[in-house]
């Protein structure tokens, strides 16, 4: 699957979300470029990124940092330490 | 198709800060010419070792330019600009797949971050280059992956400076000990690991070989007390900062 994210760095959250088929590659290309220009016309400095995954479970596993917050990732870590 | 030329001019200008449409779209195909050589990699991983790697086809436009602005380095020579990630258990699994990745993709370029941590920042990284493309595969185990994190949302929140030495004082010094205190638990980990698989092909009996990995188990045991006391320590400080303003 793929996911493509328009993300607030200083908010630490997700803005948008869209899922893509594999299939549908080129189409996701395309909006990640669409969306890219018209934040850059609004002056809007949020980051765009496509992400590729099994699931949306397995890319928040691999990519926390787009769903969680500091807390949930300190209090990961915490129940992880052995 | 681009020339290194263009490219690298490109890489120039997007330094400057420069967000017009036209390099966009200029980038943004640059980009597209590391789809099927991404693509043809996570194929392979998922194939030939049954892992499950997730990824991006192409680093987004923010991480570009923040990477062009930091280093002095030119767009054709990014070696990251598509990637995937693998997050493991534990160091021993780690191990496992750094070699079945290696034997995997031959003559991969290899970058050992456990040995040589950058900032903090531990993994190992395997970077092939498929049809001429570099393809950066990061294996982590759980509580490297976890640091990592961490690190990538304090720098989203207090600048990107965090995650290269720089930026909030107690930010920064406290992931650089919390990097130190899972080095060495996981140190202690492989140790154990070896251990324990040296005792058990040599088909020991002694009962010494145990006592001492459960003497390990509770340095271990009191290293996670130390890193749950630094995140909560972390976590204290930046809620009276959030009181304060």
């Amino acid at each position: 699957m793929i996911f493509l994210i328009q993300y607030n760095r200083q908010l630490g959250k997700i803005i948008e979300l869209i899922q893509f088929n594999e299939s549908d590659r080129q189409n996701a290309e395309d909006t990640r470029l669409a969306m890219e220009i018209k934040l850059s016309r609004d002056c809007n400095t949020d980051e765009v990124v496509l992400l590729e995954a099994s699931s949306e479970e397995a890319l928040k596993k691999t990519h926390g940092r787009y769903f969680k917050d500091i807390k949930d990732i300190g209090t990961l870590l915490k129940d992880a330490s052995p | 198709m681009q020339s290194k030329t263009q490219i690298d001019l490109l890489g120039e200008r997007l330094k400057k800060g420069s967000r017009t449409e036209e390099d966009l779209t200029l980038l943004d195909a640059y980009r597209r010419t590391f789809r099927t050589p991404f693509e043809k990699m996570t194929r392979k991983i998922r194939e030939k070792l049954k892992l499950d790697p997730s990824g991006r086809p192409a680093k987004s436009t923010s991480s570009v330019i923040d990477k062009l602005q930091r280093e002095s380095t030119r767009l054709s020579q990014i070696q990251d600009i598509a990637g995937c990630r693998v997050v493991v258990d534990n160091t021993l699994k780690q191990v496992v797949v750094d070699l079945e990745l290696q034997e995997c993709f031959p003559g991969a370029r290899r970058v050992d971050r456990l040995e040589n941590p950058k900032y903090g920042y531990r993994a190992i990284h395997i970077i092939p280059t498929i049809d001429e493309k570099p393809i950066e595969i990061q294996v982590r185990s759980l509580l490297q992956h976890l640091w990592a994190e961490l690190s990538e949302k304090y720098a989203d929140k207090f600048g990107q400076d965090i995650k290269y030495g720089s930026g909030e004082d107690v930010i920064r010094t406290d992931l650089s000990e919390l990097s130190g205190l899972i080095a060495e638990s996981e140190s202690l980990e492989s140790k154990s690991f070896r251990r324990i698989i040296k005792h058990h092909a040599a088909g020991d009996k002694d009962d010494k070989v145990l006592e001492v990995e459960y003497k390990t188990l509770k340095e271990v045991s009191e290293i996670s007390k130390k890193i749950a006391e630094m995140i909560n320590r972390t976590s204290n400080y930046l809620d009276s900062m959030r009181l304060l303003h």
